[in-house]
């Protein structure tokens, strides 16, 4: 153990509870700046939980109990990183968690069983998770908060089986086990009414599958029975056609029409165009750090893109300044990197695309993949979304930007618009990034990544490409537990390529109860 | 009940996909318009020239070949769809028109063209954008995408006319089946009604299968038939239900519903005639396709419809025609695997229950029930439980 990369047999810190048995030696500059952020998490986590409010949503909500690992979430992701890797991955994930803190403060504070505070929750759209939050860019005096993702999508990151309870409850209301764990997660939480209740109106979108789509019509039966209304953008599908684009801008202007009426505020075309220009500017700064994919020496991979990518392209969309600047010393630091050849692992076998959708309660997946097999996860297909920039000057434009926005948010962008942009484009990625293999998430629920399944497999041998399957449950790892998860890749590593592991004290962990 | 005359006319028209009047049809040239959903117009592959064919999977046994390209997790009537495909089973169809309606549905037919499945000289595919919601965004969404996808192909590959009055006559048409189809469905109201549900079930699941015109003295004759057709004076059914949910094309399942005891006389189901045989209503202002796309977009009762008003008028049709029917109790079903008719089926059960007052089975099922045994005991203690319920004054 030390400061270089892969010092440490990483798999020896495991206990089989839910601590490791020490934090990750780093050298004495790493482990104190990794240690200092550490600090840095549980004093904000303090600062917040102090508030009346707060503690009243803490006490209330029994998701909010998976809040207290949100250090140990942060570890999990940086785990073997050293110098600037490490700095960059600090740089996103306690960014993130503030603006989780401030996203439950907000609910909370507004929040009809715990702050009350009736004109903050005039203020609110509500929206949902799984959708671009760009919407909320022309107004600048309210704000979009989906209690969603603190209840369901953030939760599982922290935790693995955060949402089994609400799966459970919404199984037994009468939904199958079948469909997606994300949405049913989120009905179930609605049904046993455990989430902030506030909003002056709700914006919902059909995101990323019937699931999603349909698990809207239980929240949106809830939301009229407490006095809010919905209203609904329903983007087009096909959104490669122009025959469809029309439609899509029509269902923006509705839906801005509608958040004016329920709240009373204009929409503001100069805060909109502030937002975009912020906006464009992350996009940027992202697609260079991809760019950098394409080379020896990427630097922004795997869950540090992933997850990150999530939150900046999807429910930031441009409005936090705070994030831009982030953005920029991100840049600085990998660029800085590349220009000295570092390395995230000591050995790099193998450049993978990361397809389909990762498995929540396993995020930390790609930095095993690394550490483990150094299989690098150059980019994930959630991170490959819409880059063209948005017109920062022009309002007619700027409408159907947002309805191109809206059809092509993460996930939905691959999963929707015809076998061209999941099938064909995952090749002309590989090509483009020189991958050599493809690391396929098959979420055994998601019916759009399944229902091509014998087609990637044939034309991943056409292309001469390493396809490794990787099932998982999403949200519900009672179904695929992690270990299955690594033994798909483990099994693959072994008995067609026949390879070592660079970490074999990876290769199998006790680690079920780790949060 | 003596039997219909052309029941077994019927059933053999089932038997197969390319059956004994779509062969017909062809011969006299017409082109065979496959589609899938009710979310493509039906009526606009009426026009002269041509005729609609809904996709089903007669006789259907296993679907390896099927579940190797879609894996086991998408619904059997989509695998069981892309097997028969793979089989070169709809090689008799000159195009196939869906929406990119469900995700299954969609994926089973990408499937298909990729998997060049359908040789035939000149076919083609059109995935139709389709409404989510019932407003006037939606509705020209569906009249644009109607015209591009459905009548310039018709026109273009196959010479159709899609005038004004074209629409019309293939309108006029399609009325006229349907009313056919209503007026043999209505004696389903009766106290001691003259017709099964399987009876009905495998007469209507004709009319999507089959050339209307063809199909039509066939119907005609039928509904004479039954005009007259004696009742047997004790009903041999024991509870009066609704049949409600998804794709139901299996000749067996109402068979196997009624076996047990129940008998289906409302039939709201992809499939079925509520409100799948809904006469089309147009008025002489308003655009011809307008009125028909709207006609689409209002009645249907697809869960895939996400606006509030769709969600709970969904529940409140059935209500309706609950009533209408009188019936003792309603019978969710869900082909496994369906998300919109899972999520539909749990909320629509629990509103049926407890808003409405219905008793209510629920069950998910394969695409060919045959004869299941689980289900039939299921089917069985449900019609008993609504009979201990009559007998108990309700409660």
């Amino acid at each position: 153990m030390g400061k270089a990369i892969g010092s440490e047999r990483l798999g020896d810190l495991y206990t089989g509870g839910k601590v490791k048995k020490r934090r990750e030696w780093r050298g004495v500059e790493d482990t104190l700046y990794d240690y200092k952020c550490w600090l840095g998490i549980m004093g904000m986590l303090a600062k917040y939980l102090v508030r009346p409010h707060f503690l009243k949503g803490f006490l209330r909500y029994r998701w909010m109990l998976n809040y207290i690992s949100v250090p140990a979430m942060i570890d999990k992701h940086t785990v073997g990183l050293r110098g600037n890797h490490l700095k960059i991955a600090h740089e996103e994930y306690d960014l993130v968690a503030e603006d989780v803190a401030k996203l439950l403060d907000t609910a909370f504070k507004a929040d009809r069983y715990c702050g009350n505070d009736e004109e903050l929750s005039k203020k609110i759209v509500v929206l949902d998770e799984n959708e671009m939050f760009a919407i909320m860019n022309g107004f600048p005096t309210l704000k979009g908060i989906s209690w969603e993702t603190a209840a369901v999508y953030v939760a599982v990151l922290l935790q693995g089986d955060a949402v089994t309870g609400y799966l459970d409850a919404i199984q037994e209301m009468g939904l199958p086990g079948d469909v997606c764990p994300m949405p049913a997660a989120e009905a179930g939480t609605a049904v046993l009414d455990d989430f902030p209740l506030f909003g002056a109106c709700a914006v919902q979108c059909n995101t990323t599958c019937d699931g999603s789509l349909l698990g809207n019509g239980i929240m949106a039966r809830r939301y009229e029975k407490a006095g809010i209304p919905v209203f609904q953008i329903a983007a087009p599908l096909r959104h490669t056609e122009e025959g469809v684009q029309e439609y899509a801008a029509q269902e923006i202007r509705n839906a801005i029409k509608f958040i004016e009426d329920c709240t009373g505020e204009k929409w503001d075309w100069d805060y909109y165009f502030e937002n975009t220009k912020r906006y464009n500017e992350e996009n940027r700064l992202r697609y260079s750090w991809m760019e950098m994919s394409r080379t020896d020496y990427p630097q922004v991979i795997g869950a540090n893109l992933a997850l990150y990518a999530e939150t900046t392209y999807m429910a930031i969309a441009g409005r936090v300044p705070d994030f831009v600047e982030a953005d920029r010393r991100i840049t600085k630091l990998a660029q800085e990197s590349f220009e000295r050849k570092e390395m995230l692992v000591p050995e790099y076998r193998h450049r993978a695309i990361i397809w389909g959708v990762q498995a929540q309660y396993y995020t930390d997946f790609l930095p095993w993949l690394q550490n483990c097999w150094g299989i690098l996860p150059l980019v994930d297909m959630l991170s490959l979304v819409y880059w063209d920039q948005l017109s920062e000057d022009d309002p007619e434009q700027a409408i159907y930007d947002l309805g191109k926005l809206y059809q092509e948010m993460i996930m939905r962008n691959r999963t929707h618009g015809g076998w061209e942009v999941l099938l064909d484009d995952l090749w002309r990625f590989c090509e483009y990034y020189r991958a050599d293999m493809v690391i396929l998430w098959e979420h055994i629920s998601c019916k759009a990544l399944t229902g091509m399944h014998g087609l990637f497999e044939e034309r991943a041998k056409e292309h001469g490409i390493k396809l490794v399957w990787v099932n998982h449950d999403l949200m519900d790892p009672r179904v695929i537990p992690k270990q299955n998860i690594r033994d798909d890749v483990n099994r693959y590593m072994r008995t067609v390529l026949m390879e070592e592991p660079i970490d074999p004290s990876l290769e199998v962990l006790d680690d079920d109860k780790l949060w | 009940m003596k039997d219909l005359k052309h029941l077994i006319f019927f059933e053999n028209l089932l038997e197969d996909c390319n059956n004994e009047l779509v062969q017909k049809a062809q011969a006299e040239g017409k082109k065979c318009i496959g589609n899938m959903c009710y979310q493509t117009p039906e009526v606009l592959m009426e026009l002269d020239g041509v005729f609609s064919a809904r996709l089903r999977a007669p006789r259907t046994g296993g679907f390896e070949m099927a579940t190797y390209y879609l894996t086991s997790f998408l619904c059997e009537y989509s695998r069981a769809i892309l097997e028969r495909a793979l089989e070169g089973g709809y090689n008799h169809l000159d195009c196939l028109l869906v929406p990119d309606g469900c995700t299954m549905i969609n994926r089973c037919v990408e499937n298909m063209e990729l998997l060049k499945t359908i040789d035939k000289e000149g076919f083609f595919y059109k995935y139709l954008e389709v409404p989510m919601k019932c407003d006037d965004n939606a509705l020209n969404l569906l009249v644009s995408e109607s015209r591009a996808k459905i009548l310039q192909p018709l026109h273009d590959q196959f010479g159709c006319d899609i005038s004004d009055e074209a629409l019309r006559k293939a309108v006029e048409r399609y009325n006229k089946l349907c009313r056919l189809v209503n007026e043999i469905g209505d004696f389903r109201k009766e106290d001691n009604p003259r017709i099964t549900g399987y009876e009905f079930h495998i007469i209507c699941m004709c009319t999507y299968v089959c050339p209307k015109d063809l199909l039509i003295p066939y119907l005609e004759e039928t509904l004479e038939e039954l005009k007259t057709r004696e009742p047997d004076e004790k009903p041999p059914y024991r509870a009066r239900v609704a049949l409600v949910g998804s794709e139901v094309d299996d000749v067996d399942l109402v068979k196997l519903i009624e076996d047990a005891g129940a008998l289906v006389v409302a039939d709201r189901f992809c499939y079925g005639s509520l409100p799948g045989r809904k006469e089309i209503e147009l008025n002489d202002e308003e655009d011809v396709l307008l009125q028909i796309c709207r006609h689409y977009m209002v009645n249907s009762q697809c869960p895939r419809q996400m606006n509030l008003e769709k969600v709970n008028g969904r529940k409140e049709y059935i209500n309706q025609i609950a009533k209408e029917y009188k019936v003792d109790g309603i019978i969710f079903e869900q082909m496994k695997f369906c998300d919109p008719w899972a999520y539909e089926r749990t909320t629509g059960a629990y509103d049926m229950r407890e808003k409405y007052n219905y008793p209510v089975l629920t069950i998910d099922r394969p695409y060919a029930v045959g004869i299941s045994g689980q289900l039939r005991t299921r089917v069985q203690a449900f019609v008993e439980s609504v009979e201990i319920k009559k007998l108990q004054g309700g409660k």
